[in-house]
């Protein structure tokens, strides 16, 4: 990776939860134009990891360091139940400092790729779970961000549109940015350029035992 | 100016997710009215029933919208926003609403209960809509769990409405200055001023608390540059 630019860097991170540990000292590194899968057995700490990147919430040690904007694809959706895909991204285009008009050409031109029905008025809540995480994935890709964090962001998808969401791996590599994608889907883990497992960590392998 | 814009989103999004839920909408009149009529016997008394039923609603759906939206607040911050910028929209959408509430009722009591003076019964339960907003973020960020604030909200507006005004607690429960405004209405004397001061810095003091504790709850760690590339 000599030559590009890292645009995420981890140093020591460190993070636990009561007396369990999640993570420990954890350091990666990713950079444009790479694409990075994430994995490890469930409790490894991978959402965690991915949470303490976007600055959801604070690492009790280590560093993180990022080269520009994130965008952040979460697991679940976070979506207000009662509003349409257009009103999403006219709010959260809002946050990022672009109107609304602009806002809504982007958003339909990245809905229009992952095949989101763009003439659906429907609320989010009556939408169903692949076409919910085709709108979440959206929202993280709107404002055009350096760094991808996406965790297991296909959940729900058909076959054709999960074979689509890694053919954009590629055009997101081809495009500089650093993308690092959470999955246990050990079949595409040859379309990445590093695989990171996370450890589980002794104290709950202790802990289980 | 991009933070007023960013307000103004967040004010007409929570206008359009709220008008959506036409039984929650609808429970916004009934649970004052129903509060209003079923003292409708005790004469002007049941004003001040009325706009304790108006704490119920107001600060039960502000709650609420600080509630369901958790995930998506940090989100949005995330994105962008500032967790003031959440609230102000919130509030930017709920205080007029609460105001034409209160004007609504104010008609209704003025034909039916006759308070002596209506202008005040208005200024009375508009405070009360007024102050349920920042009462209602506050208790959503203090207690982030939707039984666990119920039950505080109902606790603080119910002991408004069952201890004697006069009692020491009243005063220092939220809703004392907004209540004596409206009993003020009803007579021709009492107190107008200091109730207004009080009911406006119980809403600031609320504000800037539910201010503090959003912004622990929704706050985004914002990362240093890499410098070395």
């Amino acid at each position: 990776m000599s030559g590009r630019r890292a645009e995420l860097v981890v140093s020591g991170v460190s993070k636990r939860f009561g007396r369990t540990v999640i993570l420990s000292t954890v350091d990666l590194t990713v950079h444009g134009g790479e694409v990075i899968a994430l994995t490890g057995e469930n409790g490894a700490g991978k959402t965690t990891l991915m949470r303490i990147c976007a600055g959801l919430i604070r690492a009790d040690a280590g560093s993180v360091r990022v080269g520009g904007r994130i965008g952040y694809c979460p697991q679940v959706p976070g979506l207000f139940e009662l509003l349409t895909a257009n009103d999403h991204l006219v709010m959260f285009g809002r946050g990022a400092g672009i109107d609304r008009a602009e806002s809504l050409r982007r958003g339909h031109a990245i809905l229009e790729e992952f095949g989101y029905p763009l003439r659906e008025r429907t609320v989010t809540r009556d939408l169903s779970g692949g076409t919910r995480q085709k709108l979440n994935l959206a929202l993280a890709l709107l404002a055009d961000p350096t760094i991808l964090l996406l965790d297991e962001p296909y959940q729900g998808f058909d076959r054709g549109t999960y074979v689509n969401f890694w053919d954009h791996c590629q055009v997101w590599r081809d495009a500089g940015k650093a993308v690092v994608v959470v999955t246990h889907m050990l079949a595409e883990l040859e379309r990445v350029d590093r695989v990171i497992e996370l450890p589980a960590h002794p104290s709950r392998t202790l802990a289980r035992s | 100016m991009r933070s007023l814009r960013r307000i103004v989103i967040m004010g007409e999004m929570h206008g359009r997710d709220l008008t959506k839920r036409h039984a929650a909408f609808a429970l916004l009149i009934a649970l004052p009215l129903s509060f209003y009529l079923a003292s409708a016997g005790t004469g002007t008394k049941s004003i001040v029933a009325g706009g304790v039923g108006m704490a119920f609603a107001v600060s039960g759906a502000t709650l609420f919208s600080v509630l369901s939206s958790g995930e998506v607040d940090q989100r949005l911050v995330l994105a962008g926003y500032r967790p003031h910028e959440l609230l102000f929209g919130r509030l930017l959408f709920l205080a007029p609403m609460g105001i034409a509430i209160g004007g609504a009722f104010t008609a209704l009591m003025t034909v039916v209960s006759h308070p002596a003076r209506p202008a005040l019964t208005f200024v009375g339960l508009s405070a009360v809509a007024l102050l349920s907003i920042p009462f209602g973020l506050a208790v959503g960020a203090a207690v982030p769990r939707e039984l666990e604030g119920t039950l505080v909200l109902i606790g603080v507006v119910g002991l408004q409405l069952a201890i004697e005004p006069t009692s020491p607690v009243a005063h220092v429960l939220p809703f004392y200055g907004p209540r004596t405004l409206i009993a003020s209405s009803l007579g021709a004397g009492g107190p107008i001023l200091w109730p207004m001061v009080l009911t406006s810095a119980y809403g600031i003091a609320l504000f800037v608390l539910a201010r503090l504790l959003v912004g622990r709850r929704v706050g985004v760690e914002r990362h240093s540059r890499v410098t070395d590339r």
